[in-house]
């Protein structure tokens, strides 16, 4: 636990010192916000016109439809690129580096490594996330919304960032070369998505629901609602482990393969 | 404290090394010695538990190094090849991480890294960005990392390389205090670093164990011949005249004025070969016995028997490169 706590505080520090860390943060508020204050306008002037309303689905005259949703789901889009940059700095950039022969040489266990270096990366997505959620209580003074959805649905997000988290340090641990981890972790993280898409194209009495159980959108469809359901805590849980348990392989292989 | 029993590497095809066996006691300095690519490194990352060998165990104090490996790594402070630095860290905060990581309790962290500062003269620049130092500076604090946890055992892969000739000398006097607290393993292709720190000689070449034993035992094995180094004023070829006398095995002409000659260690001739010298009219400027029996024991061991004292210099120069 202690040598988690560790490299937990080393690798959390070293996100809030880089400046990467920083050119990510300022370009998700300001890309937030113009998001954000735009959907918010729409969504003004289609429920102040009548004329607007016209041919408009119920779902598109409710506010956590049609401006938290599409913020939140900006900010999935936000994670898919920017959580495989942070992460190509706790792995691939340690082994380029050769710091990592330290780590590998101190009384550290592989599974330590990659927790602790998983929970600082997640550390920067749950402030994202929490960066996020600031606009929804800045709007909250201005007029009344259920926060119980709003909430899950944020939940469901930072659930998906973490899942982020753990494949894209799973593409680091691949390669000791920054820019292919980078953009294997994007692929990774848009392939999460393909997979769970292939339910739309096979239409088999067996392939459909396989494939539905393990689609992204399928179990986050839920959360968005404002449901939060069990096998979709579960599915997300069990995505997180195995990769963040792949990273730990891999790692320890590193003792062997050299 | 260090045991090492049959190990052997295998890189693919490759034999990195092979069936290496020695034990290193307590408090001892060993050198291990080898041309480029003799395995000196991986010799090390096994030892240190980087890597694991093919077949063979390695022991640290008991504890074997791969079934108990977080044992030994609390014993051991390592300095790889490359100093394993984070560069957006300061040279402190490295240090208290590197501290922490090696399990140092928390009471002890600041006096150990004050320690280690010391050692390593790194006072001035503890509040610097290891990014902005000079190479000799890292090169430093890549020794102070291993220091840091005050380890029974260090392992010191090329400590000196990048450093000026001062730092060299300031980092041997720093292996010689350590002597005696510490184990040290500390490999080199650099023969006076080895004669300036060691009392024990590990000879690897090709992956082989050729030679193990103190520094004088090694030099002792230059079977029995010494060799001089004669410079004279004129140009006179003088190397038959050399040649004859009795106990002279072999005289080669480096130039027209400088000569190497081998001869028995088991009479001195040195006033044999003045007399001739001086006899000839060539005139004498410099006749000193060779300081580098090490350098010769070594060079005999790894790049074959049959080469002559000439070409001996020669490679010479270029491993002292």
């Amino acid at each position: 636990m202690k040598m988690i706590w560790i490299i937990f505080k080393k690798e959390f520090l070293g996100f809030y010192k880089s400046p990467l860390f920083y050119l990510i943060a300022f370009l998700s508020t300001i890309l937030l916000s113009i998001t954000f204050s735009m959907g918010l306008q729409n969504f003004a002037m289609t429920i102040s016109n009548s004329m607007y309303q016209m041919g408009v689905s119920s779902q598109q005259m409710n506010i956590h439809y049609s401006v938290f949703l599409q913020h939140l789901s900006f900010l999935n889009l936000m994670f898919m690129f920017f959580v495989p940059a942070l992460a190509m700095r706790l792995i691939a950039e340690e082994k380029k580096t050769r710091t990592f022969d330290l780590l590998l040489t101190s009384p550290v266990e592989s599974f330590q490594i990659v927790i602790g270096k998983f929970l600082a990366l997640f550390s920067v997505v749950f402030s994202i996330t929490l960066v996020a959620c600031i606009y929804f209580v800045i709007s909250r003074r201005m007029f009344e919304f259920n926060w119980g959805p709003t909430l899950v649905a944020a939940f469901g997000i930072l659930l998906v960032g973490a899942v982020y988290c753990a494949v894209s340090l799973f593409a680091s641990s691949l390669t000791e070369n920054t820019m292919i981890s980078f953009s294997l972790g994007i692929v990774f993280n848009i392939s999460l998505w393909i997979l769970g898409g292939l339910s739309e194209v096979f239409e088999g009495p067996i392939s459909k629901p396989i494939f539905e159980q393990i689609s992204l959108n399928q179990h986050l469809q839920g959360m968005i609602e404002g449901v939060l359901k069990t096998n979709g805590l579960i599915f997300f849980c069990s995505l997180i482990f195995l990769f963040c348990f792949l990273t730990e392989r891999l790692v320890e292989s590193a003792r062997w393969r050299a | 404290m260090i045991e090492v029993l049959n190990l052997t590497k295998n890189y693919g095809d490759r034999t990195a090394i092979d069936n290496l066996n020695f034990k290193i006691e307590k408090g001892d300095v060993v050198g291990l010695l080898g041309p480029n690519g003799a395995g000196k490194s991986t010799t090390m990352k096994i030892i240190t538990g980087f890597m694991s060998p093919t077949s063979g165990v390695a022991r640290i104090g008991g504890f074997d190094v791969f079934e108990s490996p977080l044992e030994v790594k609390k014993k051991i402070g390592y300095l790889p090849e490359t100093p394993p630095l984070y560069l957006d860290m300061t040279v402190e905060d490295y240090l208290r991480y590197v501290a922490e990581l090696k399990l140092v309790p928390s009471a002890e962290i600041k006096k150990n890294i004050e320690k280690s500062l010391l050692k390593t003269q790194l006072l001035s620049v503890r509040k610097r960005v290891i990014r902005n130092l000079s190479k000799g500076f890292k090169q430093r604090v890549g020794i102070a990392q291993a220091l840091v946890s005050n380890p029974e055992v260090l392992v010191l892969d090329e400590p000196t390389v990048g450093l000026d000739p001062k730092q060299v000398a300031e980092i041997r006097e720093l292996i010689k205090e350590l002597k005696g607290s510490h184990t040290i393993i500390l490999s080199t292709h650099i023969l006076s670093e080895v004669q300036a720190t060691c009392n024990k000689v590990i000879i690897i070449h090709q992956g082989k164990i050729v030679a193990q034993d103190s520094i004088d035992q090694i030099e002792k094995m230059n079977q029995g011949f010494v060799t001089l180094n004669l410079k004279t004023r004129a140009a006179k070829n003088i190397k038959l005249i050399l040649e004859k006398i009795e106990g002279v095995k072999s005289v080669s002409a480096s130039d027209d004025l400088t000569y190497v000659i081998e001869m028995s260690d088991r009479a001195d001739l040195t006033d044999d070969i003045a007399a001739e010298v001086l006899k000839s009219g060539a005139g004498l400027v410099e006749l000193v016995r060779s300081k580098n029996q090490l350098e010769d024991v070594f060079l005999r061991l790894t790049y074959g028997q049959g080469v002559n004292q000439q070409e001996n210099h020669q490679v010479t120069n270029e491993v002292l490169v």
